[in-house]
């Protein structure tokens, strides 16, 4: 399994230096930067965007609830980092492969971007599947980038998504414990105008 | 790296809080055009409202991964390739101007929790500069319906319905006031209506017990 992983990353990464234009997207869109930026507005947005008000308690009940998932997912994955030390590919494989990002030095499995977008795609996704698609679009070309750039094994990246749609899964089921205080919240928020 | 990473962090923090502003605002703007929030509207239509949110958007990113080209920093010429470790202050070129925001957060890039709080300061800022201009576009709005004889809704709904047909200052009287009234039945319902397992039930039950 593991050389079949790292045979893809190898394959893959292979392709670094065909063409150029094709790799400098990849550096762009593998940064900390922009998909994160991508995933946040696509929460923004969804907290403004209901049209009726029964609809705008739903999307912010959710919003709330993939926010905390994010948080929540980061957390699993550091739990992850701690029992599972695995090695980034460049450092068992360096020789074969053209680093297109910068060497992260915490643990490869599971990846921690993609399911920070896998939660928040999934939350999107539970209110409007054709945004919640693209979102998850999103998230994948996300985890590509970085399989690409040779920061991450296949596994990684199907680990993290499996670790973002989980935690989202497991946020809304514990969101039962804390009723009526989330619901009060967005009623404060309401009453600040924002809601 | 020959620069301190505090230091790096600091203009990676402002540059990334430009960013995360105008594509909030962006975002923002779309959302309540699609939505007729007309109290959060930068300009009195909705299809202007959209596409400057969209214009918004787009600048705030193609500005945040040009600006290495005009703003020195630690992804000088020769050096973006390289560990970011090894990298020197200055302008990049066009063609390292990719990989140039790419420095690792030990090396002063922003980690994760440093970008949600960037970004949390940001989407406020942005909540709060759609209501004051809100606020023009809604008395422009206003205007332009007196003279066209329409009437002004009595609807005395807040939050963002209120927010359909007035200003962000006159809607957070009557959202608040609603909240006031209405929070402690929302609360006693809630509490009702909640799970068995809810542990707030659990507490107040017992309490009210």
């Amino acid at each position: 399994m593991s050389s079949i992983d790292a045979n893809i990353v190898i394959w893959l990464n292979g392709f670094v230096g065909t063409v150029r234009a094709f790799d400098d997207l990849i550096r762009i869109i593998a940064s900390d930067y922009l998909m994160p930026l991508v995933f946040s507005l696509g929460m923004l947005g969804l907290w403004f965007s209901g049209t009726s008000p029964a609809q705008r308690v739903k999307y912010q009940l959710t919003m709330l609830m993939g926010i905390s998932a994010l948080s929540i997912a980061n957390i699993v994955v550091w739990i992850f980092n701690l029992v599972i030390e695995r090695p980034r590919p460049f450092v068992e494989y360096g020789d074969q492969l053209n680093l297109l990002f910068y060497p992260p030095t915490d643990p490869s499995f599971p990846a921690n971007p993609v399911a920070v977008g896998f939660a928040a795609a999934t939350a999107a996704w539970t209110i409007n599947r054709k945004f919640g698609w693209w979102m998850y679009g999103a998230a994948a070309v996300f985890g590509f980038s970085r399989l690409y750039a040779g920061v991450f094994y296949p596994t990684d990246i199907i680990g993290g998504a499996i670790v973002g749609i989980a935690t989202y899964g497991c946020t809304t089921y514990l969101r039962r414990f804390l009723e009526p205080i989330i619901t009060g919240f967005v009623r404060l928020i309401r009453g600040l105008s924002a809601a | 790296m020959n620069t301190d990473p505090d230091v790096v962090r600091a203009l990676f923090a402002s540059h990334y809080f430009l960013l995360a502003f105008l594509s909030s605002l962006g975002t923002l703007q779309i959302a309540v055009a699609n939505a007729g929030t007309r109290g959060l509207w930068m300009t009195p239509h909705a299809g202007m409202t959209r596409l400057l949110g969209i214009a918004l958007v787009i600048t705030a990113i193609a500005v945040f991964f040009l600006q290495p080209l005009w703003v020195g920093g630690p992804w000088a010429a020769g050096s973006v390739e390289a560990d970011s470790l090894l990298r020197d202050w200055g302008t990049a070129s066009w063609d390292e101007i990719a990989g140039a925001r790419n420095v690792n957060d030990i090396h002063g890039g922003l980690d994760g929790v440093k970008q949600a709080f960037w970004f949390s300061i940001a989407a406020i800022s942005a909540f709060l500069v759609s209501a004051i201009a809100g606020t023009v576009t809604m008395n422009v709005i206003a205007f332009t319906e007196e003279q066209a004889g329409k009437t002004s809704s009595l609807d005395e709904s807040g939050g963002l319905e209120g927010l359909v047909h007035r200003s962000y200052l006159s809607n957070l009287l009557i959202s608040f006031r609603n909240f006031k009234s209405e929070i402690v039945e929302v609360w006693r319902s809630g509490i009702r209506n909640s799970d068995k397992w809810s542990l707030i039930r659990l507490v107040f039950s017992s309490s009210s017990k």
